[in-house]
């Protein structure tokens, strides 16, 4: 905040109770309208601090998640996204890349007071609701187009990771277990995204209190893609909420199991929503991680 | 040094070098080797429909999203907004709306329920254009006097089936009394039967 001018520091800070808060979509800009501090309009000093913050505010893994994500969306910017560029009939342009994400904070940051990091822009929205000790990063969507790219002769896949943990998670099922957890439909897209806060669905697919140890532990290591994105610390009490809770939490799976496919899976426990969902191509992932208790923080910030 | 100290010095050390990785990454871009990389798709030709069914013990609630993809706005634009002005009135919105209900049926214990409509929302025209607008469309309808035991629910959506993408999902019930135990789906998920105890 430091580094910013009146000006700044108005587009930046939002009231911690307004529209704001649910003011996140996986759309680019030109469909969709955010508001906050916009990365393009920084100066280098600027984006540093707000490096700073993120790697302060999510784990290595986390920032690596969040900074290939955006380089996917500076790819779809270098490829389709300059000016002139197409759009929406009747409407803005779309415009992708960098200096399309947002900051903003909802409430003054505060070690005592609950308050809200928002950053996102398209196919990303990270929530982080602090008040104290306590934290919720949800609801957030990490997605990602393309879902596989180069740079430098190195390969960068944002969401590789869960997408190759949860294909090993349901080929290590027993034939039984797969006939439990994989959906006899198509889903073709996330049930619980952007616009969908405080729903909570039947959950289906297989328990994991039929799952061996072993795959348990998969399961555990597949939700903290998700979980841990935001820092250690942090991550580390959520987990051990989520694993408490295991035997109550439910894996579906619809589509092929041999990786390379595209498929669609949820994790739905009491405390918590995953969904992944390619947007029918296996370059294009939509994800949603949510708490149906605690989405916002609503467990410890009361009216 | 604790162990969490010493992976949080890590972290430190190491979180100098992660920018600079992120920074390269993204400056790099030029560099990508994409062979093709289409527009951004959200869903471009398809009209995505996501059904959201509460049971209660005496009524079923069905909330309807509607969005369509921003190359079949036009199409239903044109349906939705039949005086072509580029805006939705009252009766454009009750006219859709009545449509979509005659295409969606709901069947309890093999009796039709009559949908009620309770609210309709209807976005900006411009909105819908860009891909952006969803209609939500909220109905309930009324089942009085059921017994005790099992239940059966079917719910159906025929709505632009030559361009619909479907989703359907029980949402876990409010009220104690009722407990969902199945969920069966057609591949497309134009029709889900729900099967549940009502205590």
């Amino acid at each position: 905040m430091k580094t910013l001018d009146d000006s700044g520091r108005a587009k930046l800070q939002f009231p911690f109770d307004g529209l704001q808060k649910t003011r996140w979509s996986n759309l680019p800009t030109g469909i969709f309208e955010r508001k906050g501090l916009r990365m393009g309009d920084l100066s280098a000093a600027q984006r540093a601090a707000v490096t700073d913050l993120l790697t302060a505010a999510l784990s290595r893994d986390g920032y690596r998640k969040v900074t290939e994500i955006i380089g996917g969306d500076e790819a779809l910017h270098k490829v389709n996204g300059g000016p002139p560029g197409g759009g929406p009939p009747g409407g803005n342009r779309v415009i992708f890349g960098e200096d399309e994400y947002y900051l903003a904070f909802l409430g003054p940051p505060s070690t005592t007071s609950p308050w809200m990091l928002q950053f996102g822009g398209h196919h990303l929205a990270i929530n982080l609701t602090m008040m104290g000790s306590q934290n919720s990063m949800t609801p957030s969507l990490p997605a990602t187009q393309p879902a596989k790219y180069t740079v430098e002769g190195r390969e960068i896949r944002p969401l590789g990771k869960e997408n190759d943990k949860a294909f090993a998670l349901i080929n290590a099922l027993e034939a039984s277990q797969r006939s439990q957890a994989i959906l006899a439909y198509k889903v073709s897209d996330l049930v619980l995204g952007p616009g969908h806060d405080g729903e909570t669905i039947q959950p289906e697919g297989i328990r994991a209190s039929a799952l061996t140890p072993a795959q348990q532990a998969m399961l555990l290591d597949l939700i903290h893609e998700w979980v841990g994105i935001v820092t250690d610390a942090f991550a580390a009490p959520r987990m051990a909420e989520i694993t408490a809770t295991l035997p109550q939490t439910w894996f579906a799976w619809s589509g092929p199991t041999t990786n390379g496919s595209m498929a669609y899976f949820r994790i739905q426990g009491p405390t918590l929503v995953i969904e992944y969902a390619p947007q029918r191509s296996l370059d294009h992932i939509h994800t949603i991680y949510r708490d149906p208790t605690n989405d916002y923080g609503a467990k410890f910030v009361k009216p | 040094m604790s162990r969490t100290d010493r992976l949080r010095q890590g972290y430190s050390e190491s979180a100098e070098a992660l920018r600079a990785t992120a920074e390269v990454l993204l400056h790099s871009v030029l560099l990508l080797i994409l062979a093709s990389v289409p527009l951004s798709a959200h869903r471009l030709d398809e009209y995505l429909q996501a059904a959201r069914i509460g049971i209660d013990p005496d009524r079923v609630q069905i909330e309807l999203d509607l969005t369509p993809g921003v190359d079949v706005a036009r199409t239903v634009v044109a349906e939705v907004d039949r005086n072509r002005n580029h805006a939705v009135d009252a009766d454009e919105a009750q006219t859709y709306a009545a449509r979509v209900a005659r295409d969606v049926g709901l069947e309890l214990d093999g009796r039709l329920l009559v949908l009620h409509e309770v609210s309709r929302h209807f976005p900006a025209v411009v909105d819908v254009l860009k891909g952006e607008g969803t209609i939500r469309l909220l109905w309930t309808a009324r089942a009085p006097g059921l017994a005790p035991g099992t239940h059966r629910l079917v719910y159906r959506n025929d709505h632009h089936a030559d361009i619909g993408a479907y989703l359907a999902n029980a949402l876990v019930p409010a009220s104690a009394r009722v407990a969902v135990t199945a969920q069966r789906r057609d591949v497309g998920q134009h029709q889900i039967a729900i099967e549940y105890e009502l205590r």
